[in-house]
């Protein structure tokens, strides 16, 4: 029982990183129908500026993760500038540009920062708590406790504000979109600011937890993918649900099949795609591309 | 990482299409210009730090060979290749440096790396001096193929000694990665306990790049061992040693040359990785007068601390110049021959070469104090 609980906690903190890249994806693919498949990529620069900033600039934590947030939610609109005029013209292009981006974000951050990585002490230094002989990480707690209020406030600003109520139109269907005279360049640009900004705050926080390197994006960026799809493409509560999902079975995958754990965690995420294509929230609306 | 090394890969493969198979033009092997030899090794991905580690240590080599005139009056010449850590990327990179004549390679410092391209090297007969230390490169049995350390036999049975036969611990855990050099360090090390008839209460395999070893770690505490094997990569160790302490594992870790290393004390934490019990060749700069100087050099060059993996490039890269000179600039069979018969006295200890390939066949005991690597006492 003790094992199973463990294994829980320790599946979840990572997942809720899971659920902020899935985020990241999720919201560009409502918006665009576009897959970014640079996002990886644009958490490992969030990581390595998080990390920078609080390391070497010797910025407080909390002050070094909004400052990178910016800075790669500027890269993301780097990006949808960049591509724009592809959009409505040529889709493949646009998927192949978002993979070209990646590839110079990656030889950019080894340019940059070097191939070595570097590992991030721990902004919490307090000890674990110990509840009934469960040890729970205290930065964990952090981790989870941003990545709600992250997602709170994403719902928010797309079901309260009016940029984000046009955000979910053009998610709808971007000619009555067009039609009505919002501005859909703008709301692409919003949604690629926003994936790049969830980007930094995956790559900041789970950099404490395991080590920055150019290759840490690859692969928080393949689970968060699987992740997304898990829940559900484009949905919000997909992400989140798909995150903690993927996170949860790896860390029971881990502990069952060992060296095969990767394996049995994608043939169970394969099967459950199989079973419901659209994910667990599928929304059939955004399937535009 | 997989859509650049995709590209990557395409380029390699373009590259290396442009020659006909086996055509070999090892016109530097009697020509004048310089001595071309190449170094593969990861320079982008999870394992690159060991191979900026190897390349400075190989680099330093090769500038002081030609700052003293070079070989025969030729410059040695080291270009550098990214195999990305991947073994697929490593075969093509070995077609590639064979159609582009090249007389030696340095490198790589991945066990599963080196053993992709072995039987290409094999083929075009280019001797090559690796930094993998996994059984499993003896096990190709290329007379092409030498080892800059020892193997993983050698660590494990000296760590093993160490801990069961002298401090009399026989409560052990094991935790190994199924990549080829954790594979190489689960079986070397299983079978050192098993000759001492000792059964260790856990033997869990993790994969290469997993996060989360909660369900793993939480499993090994209820069964409280006294030491934890590790059997991972540096940053995968230092993860694992990490979150052990955050369970509350008090148990001592203990591995090879993985866990000296300052990658892993860093990802691990220096508070956490303390009394990790360490099986290396090469314990720290202040161990001979050679290593001193070494790492003199290193610092000057570099601007930072000399260490094993760079050590063990720089004494694989001697060896592979020395018997350039030696053999008069031979190539192929003559070159393999001639290192094979190289006695060395390096910055790990004596090298002498059997049929295997391996020339050294010690390490030493040392342990983490302090965030520092020091000999162990007694």
């Amino acid at each position: 029982m003790q094992v199973f609980l463990q294994t829980i906690i320790g599946g979840v903190s990572l997942g809720a990183v899971y659920a902020l890249v899935a985020l990241g994806f999720s919201l560009v693919y409502r918006t665009m129908g576009l897959v970014n498949f640079a996002h990886g990529n644009v958490v490992t620069v969030g990581a390595y500026l998080a990390s920078t900033l609080y390391l070497t600039s010797e910025l407080p934590f909390a002050l070094a993760m909004p400052i990178a947030i910016v800075l790669t939610g500027a890269i993301g609109l780097v990006i949808e500038r960049v591509l724009r005029p592809l959009e409505n013209r040529d889709f493949d292009l646009m998927l192949i540009g978002t993979i070209g981006f990646g590839i110079v974000l990656d030889a950019l951050v080894i340019a940059i920062w070097g191939a070595t990585g570097r590992a991030v002490p721990s902004p919490v230094p307090s000890p674990p708590l110990d509840v009934f002989g469960l040890r729970i990480r205290t930065y964990d707690l952090v981790v989870l406790a941003i990545a709600a209020a992250a997602t709170i406030l994403l719902v928010l600003f797309l079901s309260r504000t009016k940029r984000g109520a046009a955000m979910q139109a053009v998610a709808m269907d971007h000619e009555a979109a067009t039609a009505i005279g919002i501005h859909v360049g703008r709301s692409n640009a919003i949604a690629f600011m926003i994936g790049g900004g969830l980007a930094a705050l995956a790559g900041g926080l789970v950099g404490p937890l395991l080590y920055v390197s150019p290759a840490l994006g690859g692969a928080l960026g393949i689970k968060g993918f699987a992740a997304a799809i898990l829940g559900g493409f484009g949905s919000i509560p997909g992400a989140i649900v798909g995150g903690l999902a993927i996170g949860i079975l790896d860390a029971f995958t881990a502990g069952h099949f060992q060296g095969y754990s990767e394996l049995v965690t994608f043939v169970v995420f394969t099967v459950i795609i199989m079973i419901r294509p659209t994910g667990v929230f599928g929304e059939r609306t955004v399937n535009r591309a | 990482m997989k859509r650049p090394s995709v590209l990557a890969l395409a380029v390699v493969v373009l590259a290396a299409g442009c020659s006909a198979p086996g055509a070999d033009e090892k016109s530097t092997g009697d020509g004048t210009g310089p001595i071309k030899i190449a170094l593969v090794d990861a320079q982008s991905g999870q394992l690159s730090s060991l191979g900026a580690w190897e390349l400075k240590g190989a680099r330093l080599a090769v500038d002081e060979w030609n700052a003293a005139g070079g070989i025969n009056g030729r410059q040695v010449q080291l270009d550098v290749f990214d195999d990305q850590g991947d073994p697929t990327t490593g075969t093509n990179l070995a077609r590639k440096i064979d159609s582009e004549g090249y007389l030696a390679m340095i490198g790589t410092a991945e066990s599963a790396v080196t053993i992709a391209m072995a039987p290409i090297l094999k083929q075009a007969e280019i001797p090559n001096i690796t930094s993998g230390q996994s059984p499993g490169l003896v096990a190709v049995g290329s007379e092409f193929l030498f080892l800059n350390g020892p193997t993983s036999t050698t660590y494990d049975e000296t760590l093993a000694e160490h801990i069961v036969d002298k401090q009399g611990i026989k409560s052990i855990a094991m935790i190994t990665n199924n990549g080829s050099y954790g594979k190489g360090e689960h079986d070397a090390f299983l079978k050192a306990l098993q000759a001492r008839s000792v059964t260790p209460v856990a033997d869990q395999v993790v994969t290469t790049d997993q996060k989360d070893f909660s369900a793993v770690l939480t499993g090994i505490r209820q069964k409280n061992p006294k030491v934890i094997f590790l059997g991972a990569e540096e940053v995968e160790s230092g993860l694992i040693v990490k979150q052990a302490r955050d369970l509350g594992i008090t148990a001592t870790f203990a591995g090879a040359a993985p866990q000296g290393t300052p990658v892993f004390l860093d990802t691990a934490g220096v508070a956490n990785a303390e009394g990790t019990i360490v099986s290396s060749p090469y314990l720290g700069n202040d161990v001979s007068d050679a290593s001193k100087k070494f790492a003199a050099a290193y610092k000057t060059k570099f601007n930072e601390e000399a260490e094993l993996h760079g050590a063990k490039a720089y004494d694989g890269t001697q060896i592979m110049l020395t018997a350039l000179k030696t053999s008069n600039v031979a190539t192929g069979k003559a070159l393999a021959d001639a290192i094979r018969a190289t006695k060395y006295q390096g910055l790990l200890g004596s090298f002498a070469f059997d049929q295997t390939g391996v020339g050294i066949f010690a390490t030493s005991i040392g342990t983490i104090k302090g965030g520092k690597l020091v000999a162990a006492a007694g």
